[in-house]
């Protein structure tokens, strides 16, 4: 502060640590397999964290794998909830009766103060290029930052026979939700002539782990039937 | 009793079966009652007394009668501070629309006072900056920055002569300092990258508590408001003070003049003095305009939107403001009548000073009431209960891990465990 007045720039006014990162701008879908993480990891335990997403409204889909950077090994989960709120605890939004456009030119300091933020349910760990399907022996580091899987990574994962089973057991999680939204980024993963082949094998193995349950399985398989359809009439 | 307690942590102690609270409220109440008993009956008086002081203000403010005002003021021996005039003052003045393309700068300030009785008497400013850009999409800046004041010639500074501890006061002229320097510094950088930009502070442009500082402190402040203001004027940046429900009553004072049956106004031989008896109170013909302020008066001459004229303030301390004499306005912005302080360069540019007052209005509208960039710079600054017991207790973790003697008066001490 003891240069002559009025020589600053603007950016010696941003904050420098906190929330630099942060883009508030408009969301451009760039699909998935971006090299740049999409959040930052700002909680974090064995079985589950949440990551800050890098973009306001821009945190990676229901239902995709993720990969964290950190010490020791990279670890793998799949997002299965994201939220947007206030950053401050005793600060609510409320309605403006406004369209987003308009509040970008006319209130612009609310899209500073609000946040995307996205839980991540860890499947397991990359080994090399292996993906394990066991917990991490750490957790994810605080602040490590978190990538969309590669479309290789995401084949190699949901080639695992253990990841219907890490779903179904998962506590406390949308399970059949979360089971379509993966097998639909499953699919995505690989090439067309593949993808029948695929889902009668993850249609085999989920009649083996719901054999106990048939009113379940009976509906789980008549959506994945839905959701193959839509997606070949695409 | 487990663990530390220290005063400005929650003083409620969980108890089974007993709340505990440290001021009586049972022993306030009756006071209460009496306190609001008294004004119940305030209201129909005040009334009366305020659609006379209307008719004054109307009256008195005509195009042809404010001179004659000024004349009787100027010659009058007081001591109040009175509203300078600068034209008629009868009628509210419209807000013109806002620029489509208008950047709002704001600065707000907080601070953790020196205690001594800490481990450290170094004390911390924390300024929070808010630019926002109305009209392009353009991404709002909203940020703060601590500074920590430790070294010998922050904390202990030689006036007059004498060196003396650096007391609560002078860190509060040094926040208010920043606040307004550092504003002048975003304002001018928000306007160099092409953005027509106001700045906006919180509270007074006017530091008449520096009168009867000494004359070194005194002329150290007043340079550096003087070179803010530099700044800005020299960019042609408007900036405003906006004071929210203010208390000042310098148009008021006017009336006063105006009500006043002595060919010059001259208070210690006021009439009222003289008829008052041994039982009779004394009744002085300005009375009707006793305990009404600008703000409550001029809350029934302006329409939402409008401003009143700028009139000049007669505060001692800005004789030494160079051509940035402070000059003021009262605007109705929807939810009550605020204050705004502009300087010379502002009040006598019709372009800026329009600039002000649309923008001002804007932005009340925007903050449900109150500016929203001051509000949110407000938030960046604030320093709460908790952030400063955290910034001590860091304090201490970092003596204790340096190995430096570091000790805490029995004060500070007894007040973190206050046992049985």
């Amino acid at each position: 502060m003891n240069q002559p007045l009025g020589t600053r720039s603007l950016d010696s006014f941003r904050d420098p640590i906190r929330r630099a990162s942060v883009d508030v701008s408009i969301v451009v879908d760039e699909g998935a397999g971006t090299s740049a993480h999409v959040g930052e990891v700002i909680e974090s335990s064995t079985a589950q964290l949440v990551a800050e997403s890098v973009r306001l409204n821009g945190a990676p889909a229901f239902g995709q794998f993720v990969r964290v950077e950190t010490e020791p090994l990279p670890i793998l989960g799949v997002v299965h909830n994201t939220r947007t709120q206030s950053l401050e605890a005793n600060r609510r939004p409320s309605a403006y009766g406004k369209s987003e456009e308009e509040l970008r030119l006319e209130q612009p300091q609310i899209f500073e103060l609000l946040r995307t933020h996205f839980d991540v349910f860890v499947l397991g760990y990359l080994d090399g290029t292996h993906p394990v399907l066991a917990y991490p022996p750490q957790p994810a580091r605080i602040h490590s930052f978190v990538h969309v899987c590669s479309t290789e990574q995401t084949r190699a994962l949901t080639a695992t026979e253990q990841l219907l089973r890490s779903l179904l057991e998962a506590p406390g999680l949308p399970t059949d939700e979360l089971l379509l939204a993966t097998l639909s980024h499953a699919l995505d993963a690989r090439e067309p002539a593949l993808r029948q082949a695929y889902v009668l094998r993850t249609g085999k193995e989920l009649s083996r782990l719901l054999r106990d349950d048939y009113d379940r399985l009976s509906a789980l398989v008549g959506r994945l039937k839905d959701r193959m359809n839509s997606k070949d009439s695409q | 009793m487990p663990g530390s307690r220290r005063s400005n942590a929650p003083t409620t102690v969980a108890r089974p079966g007993s709340s505990y609270s440290l001021l009586d409220l049972t022993a306030v109440k009756g006071q209460v009652d009496a306190m609001v008993a008294a004004q119940v009956d305030a209201p129909a008086l005040f009334e009366e007394r305020l659609v006379q002081a209307v008719d004054l203000l109307v009256e008195w403010g005509q195009p042809d009668r404010w001179q004659q005002l000024q004349q009787m003021i100027q010659k009058a021996r007081v001591s109040w501070l009175f509203a300078d005039f600068c034209g008629p003052f009868c009628e509210g003045i419209d807000a013109p629309p806002r620029p489509q393309h208008l950047s709002v700068a704001a600065t707000d300030g907080s601070q953790i006072f020196p205690d001594r009785h800490e481990i450290s008497p170094c004390y911390l400013l924390n300024i929070g900056y808010v630019l926002l850009h109305y009209g392009s999409g353009e991404r709002a800046l909203i940020s703060s920055r601590p500074q920590l004041y430790w070294q010998d010639q922050d904390l202990y500074q030689e006036w007059g002569g004498r060196r003396t501890g650096v007391s609560r006061d002078v860190v509060g002229f040094r926040r208010s300092l920043l606040e307004l320097t550092e504003l002048a510094e975003l304002a001018a950088a928000s306007q160099a990258e092409g953005h027509p930009t106001v700045a906006l502070t919180d509270g007074t442009l006017i530091m008449w508590s520096l009168e009867g500082r000494a004359p070194d402190f005194r002329d150290d402040c007043l340079g550096q408001i003087r070179g803010a203001f530099d700044l800005l004027a020299e960019r042609r940046i408007p900036v405003a003070g906006y004071i929210s429900r203010p208390g000042g009553s310098d148009l008021v004072n006017a009336l006063r003049v105006a009500m006043c049956p002595m060919t010059v106004t001259q208070c210690d031989q006021c009439p009222g003095l003289q008829s008052a008896g041994e039982d009779l109170p004394v009744v002085r013909p300005c009375d009707p305009l006793e305990g009404i302020s600008d703000g409550v008066l001029l809350r029934r001459l302006l329409q939402p939107g409008q401003r009143s004229a700028v009139f000049g303030s007669t505060s001692q301390i800005l004789s030494d403001y160079g051509a940035h004499h402070i000059h003021f306005f009262y605007v109705h912005v929807g939810k009550e009548v605020a204050r705004v302080e502009i300087p010379a360069y502002v009040a006598e540019d019709q372009q800026l000073l329009d600039r002000v007052h649309a923008c001002v209005i804007d932005q009340a509208a925007k903050g449900q009431g109150y500016p929203v960039s001051l509000a949110e710079a407000h938030e960046r600054a604030v320093v709460r209960g908790a952030d400063r017991e955290a910034f001590y207790r860091y304090l201490e973790d970092m003596f204790v891990r340096h190995d430096i003697r570091a000790r805490v008066s029995l004060k500070g001490l007894r007040k973190r465990s206050a046992g049985i």
